[in-house]
């Protein structure tokens, strides 16, 4: 791609679509921040607990880049980021509940960090200029996210019976809803695709499904045989529901609101 | 849980000598890895590597903890 597109002259439809995907992108990133964490002090070992917390910076560090990336469609970063109720969130389902146990944070890693990071590559391989220039930065800081959720998949795939069942059971809850969050093929991704803002849906599930498919096997599920989840909120561009009240207030920083300097 | 014992060694320059910066307990090589770069993450490091403490030669001393890391396997 080597001409951008112009967001001015771009039909409502399409702008439309180009806030949607990315609140989506960065609503996903500020609740996997939230949902790492949680674990920063809960983790199995210490190191892992600061792996997590530098991972809750990435994803915090992510948002903030993509929620400012509203200032060229004319949108105002600041509200996106402090004064959105629940139900207007893009984020991928899969964040809207903390994890209930390590297993199921260690599938997160996998299959929610991992779908992001092929939305992502779509994205940064576009022609929104903004896009093209910073997103490829975060994409480069996720192959450690990657290296962290392999590890500790394949670790607990291959621990004990319980383990393996927390594990199977998370990823059963998650993929279904990742694969239709990539390979729901709405009207506004098919128009952000003809535009060439980012890869097509199809595209994104089969690099979804090469970066997983051998992980996810060692816990005994085939990628290829999962059906996406058929639940679709066309307006956020994600399932049905919302996060938690708790986890809005963290994401809005509403504790902290006396406090903004921006 | 089975942990694996890695040193680990940085430089802040290029130019610079690798220096011992300190140690993590890991799983394996690939989050081994991981926890370097995030637990020492206090420079913007130039370089950084790990070695597994039990593939360290110790070469004067039969006491510490590289020698003892190699154990009869040395």
């Amino acid at each position: 791609m080597n001409e951008y597109v112009d967001v001015d002259a771009m039909s409502p439809v399409d702008r439309a679509a180009l806030k949607r995907l990315i609140m989506g992108l960065a609503d996903s990133k500020r609740l996997m921040g939230i949902r790492y964490s949680d674990w920063i002090l809960g983790a199995p070992t210490i190191e892992t607990g600061v792996a997590t917390s530098s991972m809750t910076q990435d994803e915090w560090g992510h948002a903030r880049l993509l929620y400012s990336m509203l200032k060229h469609l004319g949108e105002d970063p600041v509200v996106a980021e402090h004064d959105r109720p629940a139900e207007a969130y893009g984020n991928l389902s899969v964040l809207d509940e903390p994890a209930e146990n390590w297993a199921a944070l260690v599938s997160a890693m996998v299959i929610a960090d991992g779908a992001m990071t092929v939305a992502l590559a779509g994205f940064a391989g576009g022609r929104f200029e903004p896009a093209t220039s910073r997103v490829a930065k975060m994409v480069s800081e996720e192959e450690f996210h990657v290296s962290m959720s392999t590890a500790w998949y394949r670790r607990l795939a291959d621990a004990s019976e319980e383990a393996q069942l927390l594990l199977r059971a998370a990823t059963d809850r998650q993929l279904p809803v990742a694969l239709a969050w990539l390979g729901t093929n709405d009207a506004a991704k098919e128009a952000l695709a003809a535009a060439g803002v980012t890869s097509t849906a199809a595209e994104q599930v089969a690099s979804f499904k090469d970066a997983v498919r051998g992980v996810l096997a060692s816990g005994g599920v085939d990628v290829d045989a999962v059906a996406p989840a058929g639940e679709w909120d066309t307006d956020r561009g994600r399932g049905l529901g919302q996060p938690d009240a708790d986890s809005i207030e963290r994401a809005r920083g509403d504790r902290n609101r006396a406090l903004f300097v921006e | 849980m089975l942990e694996i014992v890695y040193d680990v060694f940085a430089r802040k320059n290029r130019g610079d000598q690798l220096s011992h910066i300190g140690y993590i307990d890991a799983l394996d090589d690939e989050t081994a890895k991981v926890y370097a770069w995030t637990t020492y993450s206090e420079e913007n490091w130039f370089e950084m590597c790990i070695v597994k403490r039990s593939s360290v030669i110790a070469v004067n001393l039969t006491e510490g903890i590289f020698a003892k890391a190699r154990g009869d396997d040395a």
